[in-house]
Protein backbone atom coordinates (compact mmCIF):
# COMPACT_ATOMS: atom_id res chain seq x y z
CA UNK A 1 0.00 0.00 0.00
CA UNK A 2 1.17 3.63 -0.92
CA UNK A 3 2.44 5.95 1.67
CA UNK A 4 1.24 8.73 -0.24
CA UNK A 5 -2.39 7.53 0.63
CA UNK A 6 -4.24 9.43 3.25
CA UNK A 7 -7.07 8.13 5.83
CA UNK A 8 -9.80 9.82 3.22
CA UNK A 9 -8.16 7.35 -0.02
CA UNK A 10 -8.47 4.22 1.97
CA UNK A 11 -12.10 5.09 3.45
CA UNK A 12 -12.62 5.68 -0.23
CA UNK A 13 -11.12 1.87 -1.65
CA UNK A 14 -12.83 0.05 1.79
CA UNK A 15 -16.05 1.78 0.83
CA UNK A 16 -16.80 3.22 4.42
CA UNK A 17 -19.33 6.25 4.48
CA UNK A 18 -17.59 10.13 4.06
CA UNK A 19 -18.40 11.95 7.32
CA UNK A 20 -21.01 14.29 6.51
CA UNK A 21 -19.63 17.88 5.49
CA UNK A 22 -21.33 20.15 8.61
CA UNK A 23 -20.52 17.43 11.10
CA UNK A 24 -17.11 17.68 10.29
CA UNK A 25 -16.81 21.41 10.24
CA UNK A 26 -18.82 21.74 13.36
CA UNK A 27 -16.78 19.32 15.01
CA UNK A 28 -13.30 21.00 13.86
CA UNK A 29 -14.57 24.27 14.84
CA UNK A 30 -14.93 22.83 18.42
CA UNK A 31 -11.34 21.65 18.42
CA UNK A 32 -9.82 24.68 17.41
CA UNK A 33 -10.71 25.97 21.00
CA UNK A 34 -11.43 29.41 19.95
CA UNK A 35 -14.81 28.88 18.33
CA UNK A 36 -16.87 31.91 18.42
CA UNK A 37 -20.69 32.73 18.99
CA UNK A 38 -21.23 33.69 15.00
CA UNK A 39 -19.03 31.08 13.76
CA UNK A 40 -21.18 28.50 15.56
CA UNK A 41 -24.37 29.68 13.87
CA UNK A 42 -22.70 30.64 10.42
CA UNK A 43 -21.93 26.65 10.20
CA UNK A 44 -25.19 26.07 11.70
CA UNK A 45 -26.97 27.81 9.66
CA UNK A 46 -25.44 25.98 6.55
CA UNK A 47 -26.73 23.00 7.62
CA UNK A 48 -30.97 22.26 8.26
CA UNK A 49 -30.79 19.40 10.21
CA UNK A 50 -28.43 21.30 12.92
CA UNK A 51 -30.46 23.93 12.35
CA UNK A 52 -33.65 22.49 13.07
CA UNK A 53 -32.29 20.97 16.67
CA UNK A 54 -30.60 23.98 17.68
CA UNK A 55 -34.03 25.86 17.38
CA UNK A 56 -35.82 22.95 19.29
CA UNK A 57 -33.20 23.23 21.90
CA UNK A 58 -33.50 26.99 22.47
CA UNK A 59 -37.02 26.38 22.61
CA UNK A 60 -37.71 24.22 25.14
CA UNK A 61 -40.76 24.68 26.06
CA UNK A 62 -42.70 24.89 22.96
CA UNK A 63 -44.96 22.13 21.39
CA UNK A 64 -43.75 22.59 17.66
CA UNK A 65 -42.09 25.34 15.64
CA UNK A 66 -45.63 27.82 15.32
CA UNK A 67 -44.75 28.29 19.89
CA UNK A 68 -41.37 29.18 18.73
CA UNK A 69 -40.45 32.98 20.16
CA UNK A 70 -36.42 31.89 19.32
CA UNK A 71 -37.01 31.91 15.47
CA UNK A 72 -33.31 32.33 14.19
CA UNK A 73 -30.16 30.48 14.78
CA UNK A 74 -27.90 33.42 15.82
CA UNK A 75 -30.44 34.33 18.67
CA UNK A 76 -30.39 30.50 19.42
CA UNK A 77 -26.41 30.19 19.58
CA UNK A 78 -26.62 33.37 22.01
CA UNK A 79 -29.55 31.51 24.03
CA UNK A 80 -27.65 28.52 24.42
CA UNK A 81 -24.48 29.48 24.80
CA UNK A 82 -21.46 28.25 22.87
CA UNK A 83 -21.30 25.13 24.89
CA UNK A 84 -24.96 24.64 24.34
CA UNK A 85 -25.03 24.88 20.63
CA UNK A 86 -21.78 22.81 19.79
CA UNK A 87 -23.29 19.98 22.12
CA UNK A 88 -26.87 19.98 20.23
CA UNK A 89 -24.62 19.85 16.70
CA UNK A 90 -21.90 17.35 17.89
CA UNK A 91 -25.11 15.43 18.97
CA UNK A 92 -26.68 15.36 15.79
CA UNK A 93 -23.79 12.68 14.15
CA UNK A 94 -24.80 10.19 17.87
CA UNK A 95 -28.45 9.98 16.60
CA UNK A 96 -27.35 9.47 13.05
CA UNK A 97 -25.14 6.17 14.41
CA UNK A 98 -27.80 5.10 16.85
CA UNK A 99 -30.84 5.17 13.91
CA UNK A 100 -28.32 3.24 11.61
CA UNK A 101 -27.25 1.17 14.29
CA UNK A 102 -31.11 -0.49 15.22
CA UNK A 103 -31.71 -0.09 11.92
CA UNK A 104 -28.79 -2.28 10.27
CA UNK A 105 -28.25 -4.73 13.46
CA UNK A 106 -31.97 -4.94 14.97
CA UNK A 107 -33.99 -4.23 12.18
CA UNK A 108 -35.55 -1.30 14.32
CA UNK A 109 -36.82 1.83 13.09
CA UNK A 110 -36.30 4.26 15.72
CA UNK A 111 -36.90 8.02 15.80
CA UNK A 112 -35.93 10.58 18.10
CA UNK A 113 -37.99 13.05 20.16
CA UNK A 114 -37.15 15.66 23.13
CA UNK A 115 -36.43 13.45 25.90
CA UNK A 116 -39.21 16.00 28.32
CA UNK A 117 -41.85 14.16 25.80
CA UNK A 118 -41.52 10.67 27.31
CA UNK A 119 -41.90 9.38 30.44
CA UNK A 120 -38.78 9.43 33.00
CA UNK A 121 -37.52 6.08 34.22
CA UNK A 122 -38.44 6.26 38.36
CA UNK A 123 -37.62 2.17 38.93
CA UNK A 124 -34.96 -0.08 38.64
CA UNK A 125 -33.49 0.29 34.56
CA UNK A 126 -30.25 -1.04 32.84
CA UNK A 127 -27.59 1.72 31.94
CA UNK A 128 -25.37 0.63 29.31
CA UNK A 129 -22.16 2.98 29.49
CA UNK A 130 -19.31 3.78 27.16
CA UNK A 131 -16.90 6.71 28.38
CA UNK A 132 -14.19 7.63 26.33
CA UNK A 133 -10.76 9.47 27.50
CA UNK A 134 -8.42 11.54 25.36
CA UNK A 135 -8.71 15.74 24.07
CA UNK A 136 -12.38 14.90 24.78
CA UNK A 137 -13.62 13.60 27.70
CA UNK A 138 -16.89 12.17 28.47
CA UNK A 139 -19.08 9.48 28.04
CA UNK A 140 -22.16 8.15 26.20
CA UNK A 141 -24.94 5.85 28.58
CA UNK A 142 -27.88 3.92 26.58
CA UNK A 143 -30.62 3.72 29.75
CA UNK A 144 -33.85 1.57 29.02
CA UNK A 145 -35.93 -0.65 30.85
CA UNK A 146 -35.19 -4.15 31.07
CA UNK A 147 -38.14 -5.10 28.99
CA UNK A 148 -37.05 -2.99 26.27
CA UNK A 149 -33.53 -4.71 26.31
CA UNK A 150 -34.54 -7.88 26.16
CA UNK A 151 -36.60 -6.96 22.84
CA UNK A 152 -33.29 -5.60 21.48
CA UNK A 153 -31.09 -8.26 22.61
CA UNK A 154 -33.16 -10.58 20.99
CA UNK A 155 -33.33 -9.08 17.60
CA UNK A 156 -29.48 -8.39 17.38
CA UNK A 157 -29.15 -11.95 17.75
CA UNK A 158 -31.80 -13.13 15.59
CA UNK A 159 -34.58 -14.32 18.78
CA UNK A 160 -37.79 -14.38 20.11
CA UNK A 161 -37.84 -12.41 23.12
CA UNK A 162 -38.96 -14.76 24.74
CA UNK A 163 -36.26 -17.05 24.04
CA UNK A 164 -33.65 -14.49 24.80
CA UNK A 165 -33.20 -15.09 28.94
CA UNK A 166 -29.54 -15.55 29.92
CA UNK A 167 -27.98 -12.21 31.29
CA UNK A 168 -24.61 -12.75 30.35
CA UNK A 169 -25.56 -12.60 26.56
CA UNK A 170 -28.10 -9.56 27.56
CA UNK A 171 -24.61 -8.09 28.76
CA UNK A 172 -22.72 -8.59 25.98
CA UNK A 173 -25.35 -7.41 23.41
CA UNK A 174 -25.93 -3.95 25.37
CA UNK A 175 -21.93 -3.66 25.40
CA UNK A 176 -21.27 -4.28 21.55
CA UNK A 177 -24.44 -1.96 21.00
CA UNK A 178 -22.64 0.44 22.84
CA UNK A 179 -19.76 0.00 21.64
CA UNK A 180 -20.60 0.65 17.93
CA UNK A 181 -22.71 3.80 18.65
CA UNK A 182 -19.97 5.49 21.02
CA UNK A 183 -17.12 3.88 18.13
CA UNK A 184 -18.85 5.98 15.56
CA UNK A 185 -19.40 9.37 17.69
CA UNK A 186 -15.66 8.87 19.19
CA UNK A 187 -14.45 8.67 15.32
CA UNK A 188 -15.88 11.37 14.58
CA UNK A 189 -14.43 13.30 17.50
CA UNK A 190 -10.90 11.63 16.36
CA UNK A 191 -11.72 13.07 12.82
CA UNK A 192 -11.95 16.44 14.56
CA UNK A 193 -8.09 16.54 15.73
CA UNK A 194 -10.17 14.91 19.31
CA UNK A 195 -8.32 11.90 19.81
CA UNK A 196 -9.32 9.95 22.44
CA UNK A 197 -10.09 6.39 22.96
CA UNK A 198 -12.86 4.22 24.30
CA UNK A 199 -13.34 2.30 27.54
CA UNK A 200 -14.64 -1.13 27.68
CA UNK A 201 -18.43 -0.79 28.38
CA UNK A 202 -19.97 -1.02 31.63
CA UNK A 203 -23.52 -2.51 31.93
CA UNK A 204 -25.30 -1.74 35.43
CA UNK A 205 -28.75 -1.64 37.15
CA UNK A 206 -29.68 1.55 38.61
CA UNK A 207 -32.37 3.40 40.17
CA UNK A 208 -30.76 6.63 39.69
CA UNK A 209 -31.86 8.47 36.54
CA UNK A 210 -30.05 12.02 36.89
CA UNK A 211 -28.50 13.68 33.95
CA UNK A 212 -24.80 13.16 35.09
CA UNK A 213 -22.42 16.02 33.45
CA UNK A 214 -18.84 16.00 33.03
CA UNK A 215 -17.42 18.75 35.02
CA UNK A 216 -16.31 21.57 32.99
CA UNK A 217 -18.47 19.64 29.69
CA UNK A 218 -21.45 19.57 28.35
CA UNK A 219 -24.80 17.52 28.60
CA UNK A 220 -27.83 16.33 27.03
CA UNK A 221 -30.30 13.68 27.38
CA UNK A 222 -31.97 12.51 24.38
CA UNK A 223 -34.88 10.13 23.55
CA UNK A 224 -35.88 7.13 21.22
CA UNK A 225 -39.39 5.85 20.62
CA UNK A 226 -39.34 2.31 19.01
CA UNK A 227 -42.51 0.97 18.37
CA UNK A 228 -44.20 1.04 21.45
CA UNK A 229 -41.13 1.48 23.73
CA UNK A 230 -38.90 3.83 24.56
CA UNK A 231 -35.31 4.78 25.73
CA UNK A 232 -32.65 7.71 26.71
CA UNK A 233 -29.27 8.50 25.50
CA UNK A 234 -27.37 10.56 27.49
CA UNK A 235 -24.02 12.33 26.28
CA UNK A 236 -21.70 14.38 28.04
CA UNK A 237 -18.52 15.60 26.70
CA UNK A 238 -16.28 18.23 27.72
CA UNK A 239 -14.19 19.27 23.88
CA UNK A 240 -12.01 21.01 26.55
CA UNK A 241 -10.34 18.75 28.49
CA UNK A 242 -7.32 20.28 27.55
CA UNK A 243 -7.88 22.97 26.74
CA UNK B 1 -12.16 -22.97 4.26
CA UNK B 2 -11.48 -21.90 7.63
CA UNK B 3 -12.45 -18.33 9.07
CA UNK B 4 -11.14 -16.98 12.28
CA UNK B 5 -13.63 -14.57 14.13
CA UNK B 6 -11.73 -12.41 16.55
CA UNK B 7 -14.29 -10.11 18.78
CA UNK B 8 -14.39 -9.90 22.58
CA UNK B 9 -18.10 -9.75 21.74
CA UNK B 10 -19.86 -13.07 21.78
CA UNK B 11 -22.75 -11.89 19.85
CA UNK B 12 -20.72 -10.56 17.04
CA UNK B 13 -18.69 -13.61 16.63
CA UNK B 14 -22.31 -14.98 16.71
CA UNK B 15 -23.48 -12.96 13.53
CA UNK B 16 -20.20 -13.96 11.97
CA UNK B 17 -20.77 -17.53 12.70
CA UNK B 18 -25.10 -16.81 11.10
CA UNK B 19 -23.67 -15.04 8.20
CA UNK B 20 -21.53 -17.74 7.12
CA UNK B 21 -23.78 -20.62 8.07
CA UNK B 22 -25.06 -21.49 4.45
CA UNK B 23 -21.44 -21.67 2.93
CA UNK B 24 -19.07 -24.62 3.26
CA UNK B 25 -16.45 -23.04 5.94
CA UNK B 26 -15.64 -23.94 9.31
CA UNK B 27 -15.60 -20.98 11.77
CA UNK B 28 -12.71 -20.78 15.03
CA UNK B 29 -13.58 -18.26 17.62
CA UNK B 30 -11.00 -15.63 19.56
CA UNK B 31 -12.11 -13.44 22.18
CA UNK B 32 -9.02 -11.25 22.26
CA UNK B 33 -5.74 -10.66 20.12
CA UNK B 34 -3.31 -13.05 21.91
CA UNK B 35 -6.09 -15.45 21.84
CA UNK B 36 -6.61 -14.97 18.20
CA UNK B 37 -2.67 -15.26 17.43
CA UNK B 38 -2.65 -18.35 18.85
CA UNK B 39 -5.95 -20.11 17.26
CA UNK B 40 -3.87 -18.10 14.34
CA UNK B 41 -1.19 -20.25 14.88
CA UNK B 42 -3.15 -23.58 15.57
CA UNK B 43 -5.96 -23.55 13.25
CA UNK B 44 -3.75 -22.05 9.98
CA UNK B 45 -7.45 -20.01 8.71
CA UNK B 46 -7.43 -19.10 5.34
CA UNK B 47 -9.26 -15.30 6.31
CA UNK B 48 -8.92 -13.19 10.02
CA UNK B 49 -12.18 -11.51 10.67
CA UNK B 50 -10.64 -8.66 13.61
CA UNK B 51 -12.21 -6.01 15.72
CA UNK B 52 -10.05 -3.53 16.77
CA UNK B 53 -11.20 -2.43 20.94
CA UNK B 54 -10.53 -5.47 22.68
CA UNK B 55 -8.96 -6.74 26.36
CA UNK B 56 -5.87 -8.05 26.79
CA UNK B 57 -4.71 -7.50 23.42
CA UNK B 58 -6.22 -5.27 20.73
CA UNK B 59 -6.42 -5.99 16.91
CA UNK B 60 -4.18 -3.58 15.89
CA UNK B 61 -1.61 -5.26 18.02
CA UNK B 62 -2.40 -8.54 16.62
CA UNK B 63 -2.53 -7.48 13.51
CA UNK B 64 1.06 -6.36 13.69
CA UNK B 65 2.32 -9.19 15.04
CA UNK B 66 0.61 -11.38 12.70
CA UNK B 67 2.45 -9.45 10.08
CA UNK B 68 5.91 -9.85 11.83
CA UNK B 69 5.40 -13.72 11.97
CA UNK B 70 7.06 -15.13 8.80
CA UNK B 71 4.23 -18.62 9.18
CA UNK B 72 1.40 -16.19 9.97
CA UNK B 73 2.10 -13.17 7.33
CA UNK B 74 0.24 -13.67 4.61
CA UNK B 75 -3.29 -14.53 5.95
CA UNK B 76 -5.64 -11.76 4.76
CA UNK B 77 -7.62 -9.70 7.39
CA UNK B 78 -10.81 -8.43 6.91
CA UNK B 79 -10.90 -5.45 10.03
CA UNK B 80 -14.68 -5.48 11.14
CA UNK B 81 -14.78 -2.62 14.29
CA UNK B 82 -16.73 0.70 15.12
CA UNK B 83 -13.34 2.24 14.47
CA UNK B 84 -14.03 4.37 11.64
CA UNK B 85 -11.47 7.64 12.15
CA UNK B 86 -9.66 8.35 9.01
CA UNK B 87 -6.13 8.15 11.07
CA UNK B 88 -6.96 4.51 12.43
CA UNK B 89 -8.09 3.81 9.24
CA UNK B 90 -4.94 4.55 7.56
CA UNK B 91 -2.54 3.46 10.16
CA UNK B 92 -4.29 -0.43 9.74
CA UNK B 93 -4.15 -0.57 6.30
CA UNK B 94 -0.79 0.33 6.43
CA UNK B 95 -0.03 -2.38 8.15
CA UNK B 96 -1.76 -4.48 5.54
CA UNK B 97 -5.56 -5.44 5.57
CA UNK B 98 -7.37 -6.59 2.66
CA UNK B 99 -10.56 -4.93 3.89
CA UNK B 100 -12.22 -3.18 6.42
CA UNK B 101 -16.00 -3.01 7.45
CA UNK B 102 -17.46 -0.76 9.89
CA UNK B 103 -19.77 -1.88 12.42
CA UNK B 104 -22.65 -1.49 12.26
CA UNK B 105 -22.90 -3.62 9.28
CA UNK B 106 -25.28 -5.67 7.22
CA UNK B 107 -24.74 -9.36 7.07
CA UNK B 108 -24.79 -9.34 2.94
CA UNK B 109 -21.93 -6.76 3.19
CA UNK B 110 -19.75 -8.90 5.61
CA UNK B 111 -20.41 -11.94 2.99
CA UNK B 112 -19.75 -9.84 0.01
CA UNK B 113 -16.44 -8.45 1.36
CA UNK B 114 -15.20 -12.28 1.93
CA UNK B 115 -16.50 -13.59 -1.20
CA UNK B 116 -13.81 -10.75 -2.81
CA UNK B 117 -11.15 -12.39 -0.78
CA UNK B 118 -11.71 -16.20 -0.42
CA UNK B 119 -14.02 -18.77 -2.64
CA UNK B 120 -17.55 -19.09 -0.84
CA UNK B 121 -19.49 -21.98 -1.43
CA UNK B 122 -22.77 -22.63 -0.66
CA UNK B 123 -23.62 -26.10 1.55
CA UNK B 124 -25.79 -28.29 -0.94
CA UNK B 125 -29.34 -28.34 0.48
CA UNK B 126 -29.93 -31.00 2.46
Amino acid sequence: MSQDLVGEDFAKQFGLDAVPEGVRRVTELVASQNASTEEIAKIISQDKELTARVLRAANPRAEDECDYTITTVDAAVMRSGIGGAILVAMSGPLIRAIGKTFETMLARPIESVPARSLAAFTEEHIAAEVAFAGKAVGSVQIRLEKPTARLFGAAMVGLAPEDFENEDELTDVLGELANIIVGNFKSNLCDAGLTCKLSPPVIAKTNDSKLRSQEGGLAERIGFVSGDVHFFVDVCVNPWSQA
Amino acid sequence: MKILSVDDSKTIRMIVGRSLKNYDCVMCEAANGEEGLAVAASEMPDLIILDITMPVMDGVTMLTKLREDPALKSIPVVMLTAESGRENVAHIARLGVRDYLVKPFKEEQLIEKIGRIVPLVQKAAA
